[in-house]
């Protein structure tokens, strides 16, 4: 590990896609480390101590999903999965264990590149995103220590819930929430409709933070697995 | 308990009689008239009792001549001199008739409910025997059997309609060697029993009648007009047609009325069976689909795994050669892109023709689905413009829908109305609630559908004549957004738009907001 460069390690157990992935990333300056079952993974996130796990789901030893929770029972390391199935029961699973982002294949390189950089990004700039000073996306500033948001200047008013949202969401600026992980941190206890709930908060936090609510640019919907606050509208 | 034989029975009771007579004539100074009633009375009735009707009548005959011969003056004739001993006489006479009459028609009932009691003990078993029995086919041969020997005739079989023809599901007994040369199988007559549910009989000589329903019925004569051979009863359950029971004999038929119910009683059963045969058949078949099915889903999981895996290596590989100058790399890299989709595609068609499609249907914001369904369509609208129309001040519109398969839909719309318009021109969607639904009107200034060709569009791989060959997809778009749509409650409909060009109205249900205790947070 030298002089700060990011460790990617990629688990996957097609050699070719392996490659693929290696000769993009070290482009990018990345140290890359592979394994090819998920105990090999495992072992290697513990040894190398990577910046970024990407996960590929179709491993021949082990299940995807505890691949993810067996590294999240001591690591924080955001990790970005790979899978060929394009279900959003598979996704929500996977980011409820624990994962971070989630690409479809068959994927362009250039999308996954831009994807390990906002990863990388991030973890560079933890721990609270907006924790000192204001985010400030086109003409709209959020100070989540203060807890005011402002909209061309100007005051808006939240409830205690759509701060409790919005505030979520802005912590894991550019990471999908599912429903249930929304749900759990904002309200607790489910009772009631907790979907229909959440779908009016979001509805309303539009209103009040976005220019056009059939046409939003920070609070966005990843369909049939939740949402996620994006401070970088052109990553859309 | 009949040990001794008719004939025993009656020279008994005539040599009782005899002696009796020969005891009282020897005594006949000592003995009172009522004495020798009394005495021949009981002869009578015991002769009733143990021999029946016909031996309690001829003795009470017998008793009354000598009575009148032997014991009334003047003796030795069948004259009486004293005009009240005819009396006497003719009170015997009366009251031997009637105890016997009487003691005849209580024995018959008893025979009768022990008949009855036999057959419904034999319906017992029967019925047992067609719930028990591990093959269904099986039970209609007990069923079949049980009719043979009941209506003691020659042949029974069980046919059940299966689609248009029948099929001969049990047999019992043999056909009768004399008929089975002639047309006495009676196919024909079968199938119109089969076909109209009525009863039928053919006789000796060929002839045939219908009867009507209800023919079991004690004293209806149908079943006993001419020689008949074949008879065909009709098998309902539920009112349903299942099938033809028929019973053939090499004489005539003849049921007597506890044979007849019984019949009917045994119709039900064979009725049962049949269903029940048909309902076995219909559980497997459905079993072997859920198999198929079942083999269908992972054949499918597997090869979408394992097409998508080497298509993520062609695109990465043409996307290599791609940046590094070749241009038919690019077309590499799309086709890839193409293929992906249309493996999905063909598996969504696969799901919800299975009616397999998972579906989530809760309360969602139109705006989500719009908003969804632009995100999802993204670099597409990079070129081209997508203007949603909403009336100004519009609430908060809510449906009950699932959002995954609604952007979709509204995604499969979209692409649509893109693919088929002219480059320049903006594709509109505008959304509204109308009533209890919500509607989506996705208007295009594309060619519209050609006339007559309405219903064509939501076939999976329709494509308008004269579609450019890489307008890129297969033409399953619309089949499967209106398959979504539908699995969701909804629906997708099309009408040519004033002026020219397509509108494609896609339908949800309308949902209210509900109430939230939280009552800052009204807009």
């Amino acid at each position: 590990m030298n002089d700060g460069a990011d460790t990617v390690l990629i688990i996957d157990d097609e050699p070719k896609i392996r490659a693929l992935l290696r000769d993009a990333l070290v482009a990018d300056g990345v140290t890359v480390v592979e394994a090819s079952t998920g105990t090999e993974g495992i072992g290697a996130a513990l040894e190398a101590r990577p910046q970024l796990i990407v996960l590929d789901l179709g491993l021949p030893d082990m299940d995807g999903v505890a691949v993810c929770r067996a590294v999240r029972e001591w690591s924080s390391t955001p990790i970005l999965v790979l899978s060929a199935r394009h279900s959003e029961e598979e996704k929500t699973t996977l980011l409820d264990a624990g994962a971070d982002d989630y690409v479809t294949k068959p994927f362009g390189v250039p999308e996954l590149r831009a994807r390990v950089r906002a990863q990388l990004r991030r973890t560079r700039m933890r721990p609270v995103p907006g924790g000192d000073a204001p985010i400030r996306v086109a003409d709209l500033e959020i100070d989540v220590a203060r807890k005011i948001v402002r909209r061309g200047g100007v005051a808006v008013h939240l409830t205690p819930t759509e701060w409790d949202l919005l505030h979520e969401l802005v912590t894991h600026d550019g990471r999908t929430l599912t429903h249930r992980q929304l749900f759990h941190k904002v309200w607790g206890q489910a009772h009631g409709d907790p979907q229909g709930y959440l779908r009016v908060y979001i509805a309303h936090l539009r209103r009040k933070l976005e220019d056009d609510p059939y046409h939003p640019r920070l609070l966005l919907t990843d369909a049939g697995v939740g949402y996620r606050f994006d401070s970088e509208p052109s990553a859309e | 308990m009949r040990p001794l034989s008719r004939a025993g029975l009656w020279v008994g009771w005539l040599a009782a009689l005899v002696i009796t007579t020969l005891a009282m004539s020897l005594l006949r100074d000592q003995l009172d008239k009522a004495h020798i009633a009394l005495l021949y009375l009981v002869l009578v009735l015991g002769g009733s009792a143990t021999g029946g009707r016909a031996v309690g009548l001829s003795l009470a005959t017998l008793a009354f001549f000598s009575f009148d011969a032997l014991f009334l003056p003047p003796y030795g004739t069948l004259a009486v001199r004293n005009p009240l001993d005819w009396l006497v006489l003719l009170s015997f006479l009366i009251t031997s008739l009637v105890a016997t009459q009487l003691l005849n028609r209580a024995q018959e009932r008893t025979i009768s409910a022990q008949r009855r009691a036999g057959e419904i003990e034999r319906l017992s078993i029967l019925g047992a025997e067609t719930l028990n029995a591990g093959v269904a086919t099986e039970a209609l041969d007990a069923i079949a059997e049980v009719i043979r020997s009941a209506l003691a005739v020659d042949r029974c079989d069980i046919l059940a309609q299966q689609g248009e023809s029948l099929a001969l599901l049990a047999r019992a007994g043999a056909t009768p060697a004399e008929t089975s040369s002639n047309d006495l199988t009676a196919d024909g007559l079968t199938e119109w029993v089969a076909e109209r549910g009525l009863p039928a009989v053919m006789r000796g000589d060929h002839t045939s009648q219908v009867g009507s329903r209800g023919w079991e019925a004690e004293g209806d004569p149908w079943l006993s007009q001419g020689d008949v051979r074949v008879l065909l009863v009709p098998l309902l359950a539920r009112e349903r047609m299942v099938g033809v029971l028929r019973i053939m004999n090499r004489e005539q038929i003849e049921l007597h009325a506890e044979q007849r119910a019984f019949l009917r009683a045994l119709s039900y059963y064979a009725a049962l069976g049949v269903e029940r045969v048909r309902l076995v058949a219909v559980a497997e078949r459905a079993e072997a689909f859920r198999q198929a099915d079942a083999l269908k889903s992972a054949l499918i999981a597997t090869v979408s795994h394992d097409l998508r895996t080497p298509l993520t290596t062609i695109k990465a590989l043409a996307h290599r050669l791609a940046a590094g100058g070749d241009a038919d790399a690019r077309s590499i890299e799309e086709e890839a892109d193409r293929l992906s989709r249309f493996v999905s595609d063909l598996l969504d068609l696969s799901h919800i023709a299975a009616n397999a499609m998972p579906m989530r249907t809760e309360l969602n914001a139109a705006e989500e689905l719009v908003a969804a369904a632009r995100q999802r369509l993204g670099g597409a609208l990079e070129h081209r413009d997508l203007r949603v129309i909403v009336a100004d001040g519009a609430p908060l519109l809510l449906g009950r829908f699932d959002l995954v398969q609604s952007v979709r839909v509204l995604v499969n719309l979209i692409e649509n109305a893109l693919k088929y318009s002219p480059a320049d021109t903006t594709v509109e969607l505008s959304v509204a609630r109308r009533g209890d639904r919500l509607a989506f009107e996705v208007l295009d200034r594309g060619p519209g559908v050609p006339d007559g060709e309405d219903s064509l569009i939501y076939e999976p791989f329709y494509r308008p004549a004269g579609t450019r060959p890489d307008a890129g997809g297969a033409g399953l778009g619309l089949a499967i957004a209106r398959g979504l749509a539908e699995a969701q409650g909804g629906s997708v409909s099309y009408a040519a738009r004033s002026g020219g060009g397509s509108v494609f109205t896609f339908e949800l249900p309308a949902a209210d907001a509900p109430v939230i205790e939280d009552s800052s947070a009204r807009v």
